[in-house]
């Protein structure tokens, strides 16, 4: 039995960043990247899986989605138990949003038939939390959003899962395989991947392919795949007041011109 | 002398007199068989320790001068003596005493067995055997006398250090219990006194028993004890008759006490003989400054089966008297942690006599694959492993050459291997692989603490410089330590010096990271570092950090970076011994001194610290724990790192507590930015933030250079 874990480099501010020139995101210069938090205890979860498995019986498979940059999560998840590493290259995934990616995450999972896939709950630099979701609803699997325990047996047709509610209420499920789960931080204690395991894991193949690959239409990548499109990422000057003087006209005038300056 | 009308061939010990052929026929048989048994025990423990690991073997070269030192050492006593000097004494008494008992008892074997036989040398009689019977008196007496007192001790005294309760376990687990050690001490106690006693009774009974054999009688009292006891042995009323029969029962019950003794050496604690020796002479003296370097490209980095520990730490194993020294001074003991470096030593000897075997040797590849690191019983918990600060304070004061550090560091390897720790160690570790620093900060940021210096700094990088200045971590980026470190910068500048720093191109020197046991990630960062400097024109290193200080000087040269280095107190008293800077004032306060690990233990820098101090005028009160015996502030071995769990005690809040015993106390003067840190938290979690502060020594210097700064001391708080 496999079991997909989809990662993702995330990136992190310092305290003073710019913006990219076309204003959309942030120049990645001044950010530090790493494997998404969230997805450590994703993949964390499927290690154990397979641990306490008979030896050979699980395979884990993790999946980004990006620039060779990337491999560097995948390796550390190597590291850190993974047994496969597979890339899909971003070109040409510019203007994807989280369901143009999972489009891609869920055309992989078809091809590899795992019986979970444990994805983190949320990005840690995005945040949408949406991700995960929308590749169960691609595939049409049963589904369960942050989970916060996990408990299943390579093989089981379905994995019990709990997730904590609002007010302290903890609901408990029975899910049947396949599914897609979003795993919540706190579920468990990743493992850390020392540097000399991280080295070792650059020995190991990570599989590259592209989104046409996988199997992916020109209509389900990227922009053409997208639901939404970033337009703009600002940081809003707190406390900016301005006292518009002049006669209701020219007050009228650089209204209407404050107003297009942040429309973008 | 001998009196005269006595032939001094006559003068002479019997030996076998009156003894039937079969009598003879048996003590031979005996003693052979008790040297066989000894024999076969020499070799099952040296099968044992053949199954270690053979990496880092002595250097020949070397030899001549490890021998030397190892006979100096034992002859003088000298780490016994140590913080015991009562019991190294008493010690000494016992080894002489037995050691020229057993000299004595070879000289009788090389004449009647070997010499007598072999060329008809017959030596031992006349002059030579009255000295020799009164050197026996001597040393049997001392030798008494010394056990006499180890029983006084273990009995009455009981220090502390020699109660062998575990910290590492609870009385529920099978392995809590030290009773067995606790006998064994006992008995090796009373075997050795009882072969003293009967010796000297057996000499007594022999003397009224030949009484009148004046060749005997009269120069009985080169033999003082055994005369007096053969005047005692008159007065009750013995005939020569009686003490013929007397004589012949003690020969046997101390000749049997004695071979048994020594048929039972390789087996019991009696071992330390040889093993203490020899641990002593296959030491690493530069065990605790410099971690053995890992190949990364190995099967395995640390250690997680038996066989994959040196030969070397399992003879160190047997070689522990569990005399308690390291006990006593480990600071993660003190404060309650799970972790006692006697029981670190402990484990690996039971483990390895359990599946090597101590009596038959097993087979060792079955013995060699008994993992090391788990909760089952005879394992080591990873708890305990985490406790270490990787203090050195066990090492150093071993009298025997027990390694526990490295010994600790190559299991923490494993851990590390396995991603088993602490999350925020984790999380730190992960810092600092990302951005060179444990403070998980943009490189940018490493020289903002310079921003507020009235002078620019050269950046090392791009001019050469005659010093350059390693800055580390904490007095980078905490900001307590950014005002040490511009007190230090300004120092520098005034006195001219021409120095310069890394900027962004530092990042951390790794110390610390490789005492979690993290080595990948070291070597990853000592290689940075030393292509960083590779390319930088400087004539020597100065840090301000013990621990970069440790790592750049004694484990750098391993992987190709070999550098001058100082740290900062032993250059700032070069700077006042070359004249470059003059205290301007003499400061009036009293301070107490806290010796870093780093810079005093593990590369002996207690002077110049204390000479800087001694120049700003201060009056210094030592605590009790000072120099070699210095406590961990608590944040070694990456403990700084880690949050102790509620609840326990914290080993700086012992050490804290330890300075405000002194009356007056103004400030407790450290020297390491970890220190600083570790410190001041203690002193305020111990309440005593009103009564002292915790100062850098650069800080004090700075202040007693510059005359017209006001007090950094501020007025004693008003309480209430
Ligand atoms: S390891 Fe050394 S210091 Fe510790 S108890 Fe054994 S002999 Fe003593
Ligand atoms: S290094 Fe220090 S903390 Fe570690 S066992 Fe030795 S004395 Fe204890």
């Amino acid at each position: 039995m496999k079991i997909l874990v989809p990662v993702k480099r995330v990136a992190s501010l310092d305290d003073e960043f710019e913006l990219r020139d076309d204003g959309r995101d942030v120049d990645p210069d001044f950010c530090e990247f790493d494997l998404n938090e969230f997805d450590e205890y994703a993949l964390e979860a499927a290690v154990q899986i397979k641990e306490a498995a008979p030896e050979g019986s699980v395979e884990v498979v993790v999946l980004t989605i990006g620039p060779d940059d990337a491999d560097d999560v995948l390796r550390k998840a190597l590291a850190k138990g993974a047994d496969r590493a597979i890339r899909v290259d971003d070109a040409g995934l510019e203007e994807a949003d989280r369901v143009a990616i999972a489009r891609v995450i869920a055309k992989v999972a078809e091809n590899e038939e795992p019986g979970l896939v444990l994805c983190g709950a949320q990005s840690a630099d995005q945040g949408n939390a949406q991700t995960g979701m929308s590749v169960a609803a691609l595939l049409g699997w049963t589904r369960a959003a942050v989970v916060s325990k996990l408990d299943f047996a390579p093989g089981a047709a379905t994995a019990q899962v709990e997730r904590e509610l609002e007010g302290g209420l903890v609901e408990c499920l029975d899910v049947e395989t396949p599914a897609v789960l979003t795993i919540q931080l706190g579920i468990n204690t990743p493992r850390y991947a020392s540097l000399r395991s991280i080295k070792q894991a650059n020995a190991k193949p990570i599989e590259c392919l592209t989104p046409h690959d996988v199997g992916l239409s020109d209509a389900e990548i990227g922009a053409a795949g997208a639901l939404s499109r970033v337009r703009r990422v600002f940081v809003p000057e707190r406390g900016r007041g301005e006292i518009i003087a002049g006669t209701p006209s020219q007050q009228a005038a650089r209204l209407l011109e404050i107003i297009s300056e942040v429309n973008g | 002398m001998i009196p005269s009308g006595i032939d001094p061939s006559k003068v002479t010990r019997i030996l076998f007199q009156d003894f039937s052929p079969w009598m003879l026929a048996i003590f031979y048989v005996y003693a052979i068989g008790c040297m066989a048994a000894f024999a076969w025990g020499v070799y099952a423990q040296i099968h044992k320790y053949r199954a270690g690991r053979r990496g880092d073997r002595l250097a020949w070269g070397d030899i001549g001068r490890r021998l030397l030192d190892t006979a100096k050492t034992i002859a003088s006593h000298r780490t016994l003596r140590r913080r015991d000097t009562a019991a190294g004494r008493l010690h000494a008494f016992i080894f002489y005493g037995f050691a020229l008992l057993f000299i004595g008892t070879a000289t009788i074997t090389l004449q009647e067995d070997i010499l007598g036989p072999l060329i008809g040398l017959e030596f031992w009689h006349g002059h030579f055997y009255l000295l020799f019977k009164l050197t026996m008196t001597l040393a049997g007496t001392g030798f008494i006398c010394g056990l006499l007192y180890m029983m006084w001790r273990r009995g009455w005294l009981k220090p502390p250090k020699l109660d062998y309760a575990r910290p590492d376990r609870t009385p529920q687990d099978a392995d809590f219990s030290r009773e067995r050690y606790r006998i064994e001490d006992w008995a090796f106690l009373w075997t050795l006194l009882l072969i003293g006693i009967t010796g000297f009774l057996l000499s007594g009974a022999r003397m009224v028993w030949l009484q009148n054999d004046p060749a005997v009688w009269d120069t009985r009292w080169w033999a003082p004890v055994g005369a007096s006891i053969a005047a005692g042995l008159k007065a009750v009323g013995f005939t020569s008759a009686g003490a013929g029969a007397l004589r012949m029962g003690l020969w046997w019950l101390h000749g049997v006490l004695a071979l048994t003794f020594i048929a039972l050496i390789p087996y019991t604690k009696a071992k330390h003989i040889f093993t203490a020796a020899a641990s002593w002479m296959l030491r690493n003296p530069e065990a605790i400054r410099h971690l053995p370097l890992g190949d990364l490209d190995a099967a395995r980095i640390g250690y997680r089966e038996l066989g994959d520990v040196a030969s070397r730490y399992l003879v160190q194993a047997d070689a522990c008297t569990k005399c308690g020294r390291c006990h006593e001074a480990c600071p993660a003991r003190a404060a309650g942690y799970p972790l006692s470096p006697r029981d670190v030593v402990l484990t690996l000897r039971e483990q390895a006599n359990t599946h090597l075997g101590e009596v038959l040797p097993k087979p060792r590849a079955a013995g060699c694959a008994t993992p090391l690191i788990g909760l089952a019983t005879g394992e080591y918990r990873p708890e305990t492993l985490w406790s270490c600060r990787q203090c050195g304070a066990c090492t150093e004061i071993c009298p025997v050459g027990v390694e526990h550090v490295p010994l600790i560091n190559m299991l923490r390897r494993t851990l590390v291997d396995e991603g088993e720790m602490d999350p925020a160690l984790q999380r730190t570790l992960g810092a600092v692989n990302k951005t060179g620093n444990c403070f998980n900060e943009s490189r940018r940021k490493r020289p903002n603490w310079t921003k507020d210096l009235p002078f620019k700094i050269k950046d090392a990088r791009k001019e050469p410089v005659d010093v350059l200045w390693f800055v580390g971590d904490y007095a980078s980026f905490d900001p307590r330590n950014q005002k040490v470190s511009r007190a230090f910068a300004r120092i520098l500048h005034s006195a001219g010096i021409d120095f310069g720093i890394l900027y962004e191109g530092e990042t951390t020197a790794g110390n610390d990271v490789r005492r979690v046991g993290e080595e990948g990630l070291f070597q990853q960062l000592a290689e940075g570092n030393i292509s960083t400097l590779g390319d930088c024109s400087f004539n020597r290193i100065v840090t301000t950090d013990p621990h970069s200080f440790n790592t750049l000087k004694n484990e750098y040269p391993d992987l190709g970076g070999t550098y001058d280095v100082s740290h900062a107190s032993a250059f700032l008293k070069e700077l006042m011994a070359d004249g470059r800077i003059t205290p301007a004032r003499k400061l009036d306060f009293t301070v107490t001194y806290h010796d870093p690990c780093h810079l005093g233990r593990l590369n002996k820098g207690y002077d110049a610290p204390r000479e800087v101090l001694a120049a700003t005028g201060v009056k210094l009160v030592e605590m009790g724990k000072s120099r070699d015996n210095s406590f961990c502030c608590g944040g070694g071995g990456g403990r700084v790192w880690v949050p102790d769990p509620p609840g326990t005690t914290k080993v700086g809040e012992i050490r804290a507590r330890e300075a405000a015993e002194i009356h007056g106390l103004d400030a407790l003067v450290v020297n390491c930015p970890k220190c600083m840190t570790m410190l001041e938290d203690a002193v305020k979690t111990t309440g005593n933030e009103r009564n002292f502060r915790v100062l850098e020594l650069t800080e004090l210097l700075a202040e007693a250079l510059e005359p017209e700064e006001p007090a950094v001391l501020p007025a004693p708080a008003e309480v209430g």
